[in-house]
């Protein structure tokens, strides 16, 4: 016998299922009883129905144990169903099997519709159920349009769509379940490295940073470098563990801090700063663009500093300079710069999202964009 | 009196302060430790890591402060400005450092934090800020301290990076002045999180 690897998240459905199949076969039992004196062949009858009760013993052990959830062993049952419906021309005069409902009963022939939605879900489901229906109108030689007096094919199909559809939901709730325990296992063992990475390599770089200054001469260098990759790796440990939700929206808050550097300090607030992700990209998009235009024309050793605010109705972004800044009438130089052509692709972006832009610079004071982003309500 | 889990660092750290004329009176490597000594040798400053052997900063801070009220707790941290140190703030940390800051720096630090006064950095007044809104969002706080005008615009000067006398310069007022309105703010957020801790705990049925 084999076990599925991972537990089958459809099994409460094969078990309830195989509750079902019991109580059709007592149905089933029943009706036996009470038509089979009408039967041509009662003898031929009660073994078929020896049959009946064999095979579907053996479907319920099977789809219990699991090994029988498969696609060969629901086809065999419904190859079973459809050859026991068969049978009632046998068993039977064709004038009984018009009065009456197909031999062995359509309640019963309902589990194999039922196996195929729990195995496969709505569609094939549905099609097992047709299939029964189609079995039971051959028998009686016509097809009943009549879903008024005979609503076996709604029955059938309505069975097939909504079991389907439960194993189909089971079986994602399953997954999406699966899928966010693997993400926490892996926030997790990222935490647990950025902490080793933490006590010990950062700790010792920043020592060696620190030393080597007030060493001096050669250590400088040494020095520099150490110091290089200790903020290198203290960024890389505090962007850990902060993942953008999935989905539709993002939050701003990690997407700015990978913008800090030697050169730029962030700002942000500790919680995160959530909104549509497409909005999220355009804001880090103007914020590349103004520290860009910091690296390029505010002059060797400009430092900037990028703050961001959630004030609820809206987020504002600010990124300021204490670089050279842009002397007053000196705009068309920078026209010709290319400077003006930036600034215009950050206001471009902000008008874009329905927020503002505002640039306040001076000589000698550096520049400072205000970006205002309105949260769509 | 400096407190790290990491021996190099709580070593150098303290030799540095020592040949800077400070008077190291005790070293501690976790939260424990760091109770029990300065529930004895009450220190004037406390130097103190994020990351401890049995806890974080935050919970030492608020333990240390607790036996020793008189003290004053500046957090010196290799982590970024993150929760945890805002955290500190809430506990009644006066003062924020990064690891990379040289000796000269830290020196200046301690002995600013001695004299009362707030140690900030542009990341700091960000999450301070942040913090703030947090609160004002949060429906039924009505006896939330929120911030002056005042104290945002200068919250907002620190975060976009000028230094306190840019800050004074530009609004013409006194370098000090501008470090006191700084203080204030994590002031009200150390009052802010006792009020907060209360109302959980009463919300939560603890005063019973």
């Amino acid at each position: 016998m084999r076990v599925p690897p991972t537990p089958d998240p459809a099994t409460p459905l094969w078990r309830a299922a195989q509750v079902f199949r019991l109580l059709s076969c007592l149905y089933a039992l029943g009706f036996q009883i009470a038509i089979n004196a009408d039967l041509d062949r009662p003898a031929v009858g009660w073994s078929l129905f020896a049959v009946l009760i064999a095979w579907s013993v053996a479907c319920a052990a099977a789809y219990l144990h699991g090994y029988g959830r498969r696609i060969a062993w629901v086809a065999a049952e419904l190859v079973v169903v459809v050859a026991l419906m068969s049978s009632t021309a046998v068993v039977a005069s064709d004038a009984w099997a018009l009065d009456n409902q197909s031999w062995p009963t359509t309640l019963w022939a309902t589990n194999a519709t039922i196996s195929a939605a729990i195995l496969l879900g709505p569609i094939p489901g549905m099609v097992a159920g047709l299939v029964v229906t189609a079995a039971s109108a051959a028998l009686k030689g016509y097809v009943s349009i009549d879903v008024g007096r005979n609503a076996t094919v709604v029955i059938e199909l309505a069975v097939g769509l909504a079991v389907g559809m439960a194993a189909q939901t089971a079986r994602r709730a399953h997954a999406e379940l699966q899928r966010a325990a693997r993400l926490a296992a892996s926030l997790e063992e990222r935490e647990r490295l950025s902490r080793e990475v933490h006590d010990g390599a950062i700790q010792v770089l920043a020592l060696v940073s620190r030393r080597g200054r007030e060493i001096g001469g050669p250590t400088m260098e040494l020095a520099e470098l150490a110091g290089e990759q200790e903020r290198a790796l203290r960024r890389w440990v505090s962007g850990v563990g902060t993942r953008a939700p999935e989905g539709t929206t993002t939050d701003l808050v990690p997407m700015l801090r990978c913008r800090a550097s030697d050169r730029v300090s962030v700002s942000l607030p500790a919680d995160p700063v959530v909104l549509d992700s497409d909005v999220a990209a355009e804001v880090d998009a103007a914020v590349a663009n103004a520290l860009d235009n910091v690296a390029f024309h505010a002059g060797a050793g400009a430092r900037a500093f990028v703050l961001l605010e959630d004030l609820g109705g809206s987020v504002v972004v600010s990124i300021r300079d204490d670089g050279v800044g842009i002397p007053a009438g000196r705009l068309e130089q920078a026209v010709g710069e290319g400077r003006v052509g930036v600034s215009k692709s950050i206001v471009g972006r902000m008008e874009w999202l329905g927020g503002s832009a505002r640039l306040n610079t001076g000589q000698g004071r550096g520049t400072e964009w205000e970006l205002t982003i309105p949260r769509s309500p | 009196m400096v407190v790290d889990d990491h021996p190099i660092w709580r070593d150098a750290v303290a030799r540095d302060l020592a040949e800077e004329g400070f008077d190291v009176v005790a070293t501690a490597d976790g939260v424990g430790s760091a109770r029990r000594r300065a529930a004895v040798v009450k220190p004037d400053v406390v130097v103190m890591d994020m990351r401890l052997a049995d806890g974080n900063g935050a919970g030492a801070t608020a333990e240390v402060l607790a036996v020793s009220p008189s003290s004053r707790v500046l957090v010196l941290s290799a982590s970024d400005e993150r929760d945890d140190v805002l955290e500190a703030v809430k506990a009644g940390a006066t003062g924020y450092l990064v690891k990379s800051a040289s000796k000269t720096e830290l020196a200046d630090a301690v002995r600013a934090t001695g004299e009362g006064r707030a140690v900030f950095t542009p990341g700091l007044a960000g999450l301070v800020l942040g913090e703030y809104r947090r609160m004002q969002r949060i429906p039924g706080m009505g006896s939330t301290p929120s911030l002056t005008e005042r104290e945002t615009e200068i919250l907002r000067y620190v975060a976009k990076g000028l230094t306190a006398k840019q800050i004074a310069e530009q609004l013409t007022l006194s370098h000090r002045t501008v470090e006191n309105h700084v203080q204030a703010t994590f002031r009200k957020l150390q009052v802010a999180n006792r009020v907060e801790l209360a109302r959980y705990a009463i919300e939560h049925g603890l005063d019973e």
